[in-house]
């Protein structure tokens, strides 16, 4: 009995292995090889090993139209930082109240944010809007329209979560005499900690990856977002695969390192979370 | 816990903030762009014309075929989703080793841009150079024109859907199987079960609320996309895979805007008419089974 | 209060030295950023050389930004029009697309400029609206035509073919020969529009009143036999395209092309130079028109260049009028030539191409301009457009549509934008 259970996790690792490896994993392999090829040979968009070694493509891809990859992470960085902590604040507030507060009210606003769940953004009302309130095209309304977008998703989650911290911890603060505001920053924030670190990479990666978005309300070479620069590969430079794997690799190295810090406490937060939503 | 308690706890004003942002950025222009469905619009001067727009989306053939494709896209999408992320969930909650290694694997396209993995696919998809294709041709002496043959382009490209999105469906699964109390097995085992019965008799009724916000999410997602198609196809071959959000997108680059937002108002009350409902029937559900 | 006066003293010092020098040297404009918008093919070698001359000559500085192209270009210059975010200058579509832009409430009209009397009046109508000038030149001409690889012609004893059904009897005779007759991009969806748009030479010849009655909605593709025709041709080219007809690109065809892995590519002849780019020698491309029917008419389809078009509101007009007064001397029109080559001939009255330009636009092309048999392509003639052309141009090029199927979507197509540009076609 022992044996034969030993032998099926065996095996079960070495079939799981193999196609994680082939479905999962040769895809990123394509993307790294034509990244070091010569321009000739990541044209044939084969995954054979290069010949030669092109490392200097990243330098090409950093260096190139006068370093706007650097302005490209600037901003894209910006965005996301602070999307990520408007999120994590306001979100927090919303779903903690939505989830513990029952009656008409709360039902109204909570069926309300949730509509955006389902309607699609309107994009040329936005645009009007925002030139009339005089802030079109700037980074203040990029991360209010990427909050706004991920709000209902975010509530979800932390209302989902909200649901597996008892209430009496709250009765007990207010008998001790803390203030609602502290009842929520001093003891219920810090338990939220698993959730966020799902928010964190959802969201994050998210903002970082959205293309459509800042094309629309954010235009101007000087307010490029990484995703554009992908853009350089098309036109005058197309068919340099090789530069575009480089690209697509570098701006996909910083979600890696927020997912690998974040990896083992996805899961935590959402076994209360979305589960229950 | 009675009413003035919950009001003396919990302040509406913490709502204030996401409600406010929510409602100027998002809510009011999707608003303001039920009026201007209805008018020829230049952005400079918008003409009332009733529902002529509507009347031109529906009698388009180029048009009207998006929302056939629309519904294919997200209910294949969906329910592939549903389905593989199950059973990879129940393969990753079990005692395997590699285990760890596999979901960050499993993980890893959704870090990935849609753009990029858009990118990437079609090349490895390229009907000559492709990587798909030399394999294939190496196998049967034929390859395949994924995208370039309509056949097969909606279908290839829900197929890269599927293999970006899979990961987020994954882990709520892995969230749901853990929520499950291992005394409900045991009971199970106790009577016999096998192991698949315990699955389909323990964990499928008990993951249900997480299915259901898989269901839902991928669903609408579904039902909405339009950056994989634009990456991989444009919409073609011809109309091929043209979706609704892609129609929309055309006809707003065409300077079309009054028609374009009618399609963003055809679209929202596709999905509320799919969404609802079916969100409605998935609490019944979940209901009866508790 | 002493040590703050000295600062301002040498401050105003330094200002004025470098005034002087700036004068001295003859640059009028230094220090002044002029701010440039425009697409990859027009920010080419060529005018990055002009443009780096003219900041040496001039002391300005040009600060570039990049169209996408396609539709999300539309996209983005039609919002920043909409919100007064145009920069000082940008290159943009003449013809129907300037319409679409509304250019009297952006652009400022030129009219009274020198420069324009020096421009071809072809070119100038197709930026005059209601009497006012908007655009200048960025290029030259161009054709919607087939492009071509000679050695395949003279290795298999081809003669350039003055009628379709000579075409198909030659792609017939390549494909023989184990070669790729016809090219066709199915990757980059608007140059599978070329053969359609390019016959157009073709329909007006047949039919001489069709672009006006097709605006007032009269004439349709499906009716009109020469106009279907149009359509049709695709399906006689279906067996003789190239095996990834479904996902090749622009650049892809330049190299199949220059190098001669496939004869003949219907496309605009703004490839020209990076398709002589490719090849051994510029004397093995070549170019000939869409042929009709009659062999005595076989003539060429023409586009006029993307235009340069001036903000209006902008505060550094003197600056950028300079710019341009700079750009068509003839120097600079030598150097942005010899740089980056030609696409046809040039719409600058008076103005010969170098003679490093190749044979395809100096020969080959000229010799439709010299007979007269040239015609404006129906963008130029139509305010009316299909937005839905490349993707039925696509589909019947495949083989995945019938030419009658498409042509007959194509009039429903039309009929959505002239609802949308305010004409009535009921």
């Amino acid at each position: 009995m022992e044996t034969k259970r030993k032998r099926n996790q065996i095996i079960g690792d070495i079939v799981g292995l193999f196609f994680t490896v082939v479905i999962f994993l040769i895809p990123f392999y394509f993307m790294f090889v034509q990244s070091i090829k010569s321009k000739k040979e990541a044209n044939r968009l084969s995954i054979a090993w290069p010949t030669e070694l092109h490392f200097e493509n990243y330098i090409e891809v950093v260096k190139h139209g006068n370093y706007q990859l650097v302005t490209a992470f600037k901003n894209s960085g910006l965005l996301t930082l602070f999307t990520v902590l408007g999120l994590l604040l306001t979100g927090a507030m919303a779903g903690y109240v939505i989830q513990r507060r029952k009656g008409k009210l709360m039902t109204a606003i909570q069926s309300t944010i949730m509509l955006g769940l389902m309607i699609p953004a309107s994009i040329l009302p936005t645009i009007r809007m925002l030139q009339s309130m005089g802030i079109y095209k700037t980074m203040f309304s990029m991360v209010m329209i990427e909050i706004a977008l991920q709000t209902p998703f975010t509530i979800m989650l932390y209302r989902g979560f909200m649901a597996s911290i008892p209430v009496d911890l709250e009765e007990a603060a207010s008998i001790d005499g803390c203030s609602r505001w502290q009842i929520f920053s001093k003891i219920i924030f810090p338990l939220l900690k698993p959730i966020q670190a799902t928010i964190i990479i959802l969201v994050g990666v998210q903002t970082f990856n959205d293309f459509t978005n800042p094309l629309y309300f954010l235009p101007g070479a000087a307010n490029t977002t990484v995703q554009l620069t992908l853009y350089n590969y098309k036109g005058q430079l197309a068919n340099t695969y090789n530069l575009l794997f480089a690209d697509i690799i570098i701006i996909t190295v910083p979600m890696l390192i927020l997912f690998l810090i974040f990896n083992k406490r996805i899961v935590a937060g959402m076994v209360a979370g979305a589960v229950k939503g | 816990m009675t009413k003035t308690k919950e009001k003396s706890l919990y302040s509406v004003w913490f709502v204030v903030p996401s409600l406010v942002i929510f409602l100027v950025f998002f809510l009011w222009p999707v608003i303001s762009s039920l009026y201007y469905s209805m008018t020829v619009w230049n952005f400079e001067t918008a003409t009332f014309n009733g529902l002529e727009n509507y009347k031109l989306f529906f009698t388009d053939p180029a048009m009207s075929t998006s929302v056939p494709h629309t519904l294919l896209y997200a209910f294949a999408t969906s329910g592939l989703k549903v389905v593989l992320a199950f059973f990879i969930a129940i393969f990753l909650t079990s005692s395997i080793k590699s285990k760890d290694f596999i979901r960050s694997a499993v993980f890893f396209p959704n870090l990935v841009s849609t753009m990029a993995v858009g990118l990437t696919f079609a090349y490895m998809m390229h009907p000559t150079k492709g990587l798909l294709n030399v394999v294939i041709k190496g196998v049967t002496g034929s390859g395949v024109d994924f995208l370039g043959n309509p056949s097969t382009a909606l279908w290839s490209i829900i197929a890269t859907d599927v293999w970006k999105g899979l990961s987020i469906s994954v882990v709520i699964y892995i969230a749901g199987i853990q929520s499950i109390d291992q005394s409900y097995y045991e009971a199970a085992s106790i009577d016999g079960a096998n192991w698949w019965q315990q699955i389909t008799n323990v964990t499928l009724p008990l993951v249900a609320p997480a299915q259901n916000s898989i269901i839902i999410l991928s669903l609408i997602g579904g039902l909405r996309t339009f950056d994989l198609i634009w990456a991989m196809t444009g919409g073609g071959p011809g109309f091929a895979t043209d979706v609704l959000a892609s129609v929309i997108y055309k006809q707003y680059a065409a300077g079309f805007y009054g028609l374009s937002t009618a399609g963003n108002v055809v679209m929202l009350v596709l999905i509320s008419v799919i969404a609802f409902p079916l969100q409605h029937f998935l609490n019944k559900r979940e209901e009866a089974i508790r | 209060m002493k040590k703050l006066f000295a600062l301002a003293l040498v401050c105003a010092l330094l200002a004025s030295m470098a005034a002087s020098t700036a004068l001295a040297e003859g640059k009028p404009f230094d220090g002044v950023t002029i701010t440039f918008w425009g697409g990859q093919a027009e920010y080419n070698d060529g005018t990055k050389a002009v443009i780096a001359a003219a900041e040496e000559a001039l002391g300005l500085h040009v600060e570039v930004e990049i169209n996408p192209g396609g539709s999300e270009g539309d996209n983005i210059l039609k919002t920043r029009i909409a919100s007064n975010d145009l920069p000082d200058f940008l290159c943009y579509n003449s013809g129907s697309k300037l319409y679409d832009l509304n250019p009297s409430r952006c652009f400022l009209d030129i009219k009274d400029w020198d420069l324009v009397s020096r421009v071809d009046d072809a070119f100038l109508s197709s930026v005059t609206i209601d009497g006012a000038v908007y655009g200048l030149p960025q290029s030259s001409t161009q054709a919607g035509a087939i492009i071509y690889y000679k050695p395949d012609y003279e290795e298999l004893g081809l003669e350039v073919p003055h009628t379709w059904a000579d075409f198909v009897d030659n792609c017939a005779k390549l494909k023989e020969a184990g070669k790729t007759p016809v090219y066709f991009c199915g990757g980059e969806t608007w140059t599978t529009q070329v053969l359609f748009l390019g016959d157009y030479y073709n329909i007006q010849a047949a039919y001489p009143t069709f672009a006006e009655e097709y605006t007032e909605g009269k004439a349709k593709y499906a009716d009109i036999p020469a106009a279907t025709r149009s359509w049709t041709k695709y399906e006689d080219l279906v067996d003789y395209l190239n095996e990834d007809k479904s996902a090749a690109t622009v650049a892809d065809g330049n190299f199949a092309i220059g190098v001669g892995d496939a004869t003949h590519w219907f496309i605009l002849t703004q490839q020209l130079p990076m398709i002589v780019a490719e090849a051994e020698d510029q004397s093995q491309i070549g170019v000939f028109g869409v042929p009709g029917d009659n062999p005595e008419n076989h003539g060429l389809t023409v586009w006029e260049p993307m235009s340069f078009y001036v903000n209006k509101d902008s505060q550094n007009i003197d600056a950028v009028k300079a710019f341009l007064d700079f750009y068509y001397s003839e120097d600079m029109l030598n150097l942005y030539f010899e740089t980056y080559g030609a696409n046809g001939p040039s719409c600058i009255k008076g103005y010969e191409l170098p003679e490093s330009v190749c044979d395809a636009v100096r020969v080959d092309m000229q010799q439709y301009f010299d007979e007269g048999k040239t015609t404006p392509a129906l963008e130029y003639v139509s305010p009316i457009k299909g937005t839905a052309c490349e993707q039925l141009t696509v589909a019947v090029g495949l083989g995945q549509m019938s030419g009658a199927e498409a042509a007959a979507a194509y009039d429903e197509d039309c009929k959505k934008s002239a609802v949308q540009l305010g004409y009535n076609w009921d």
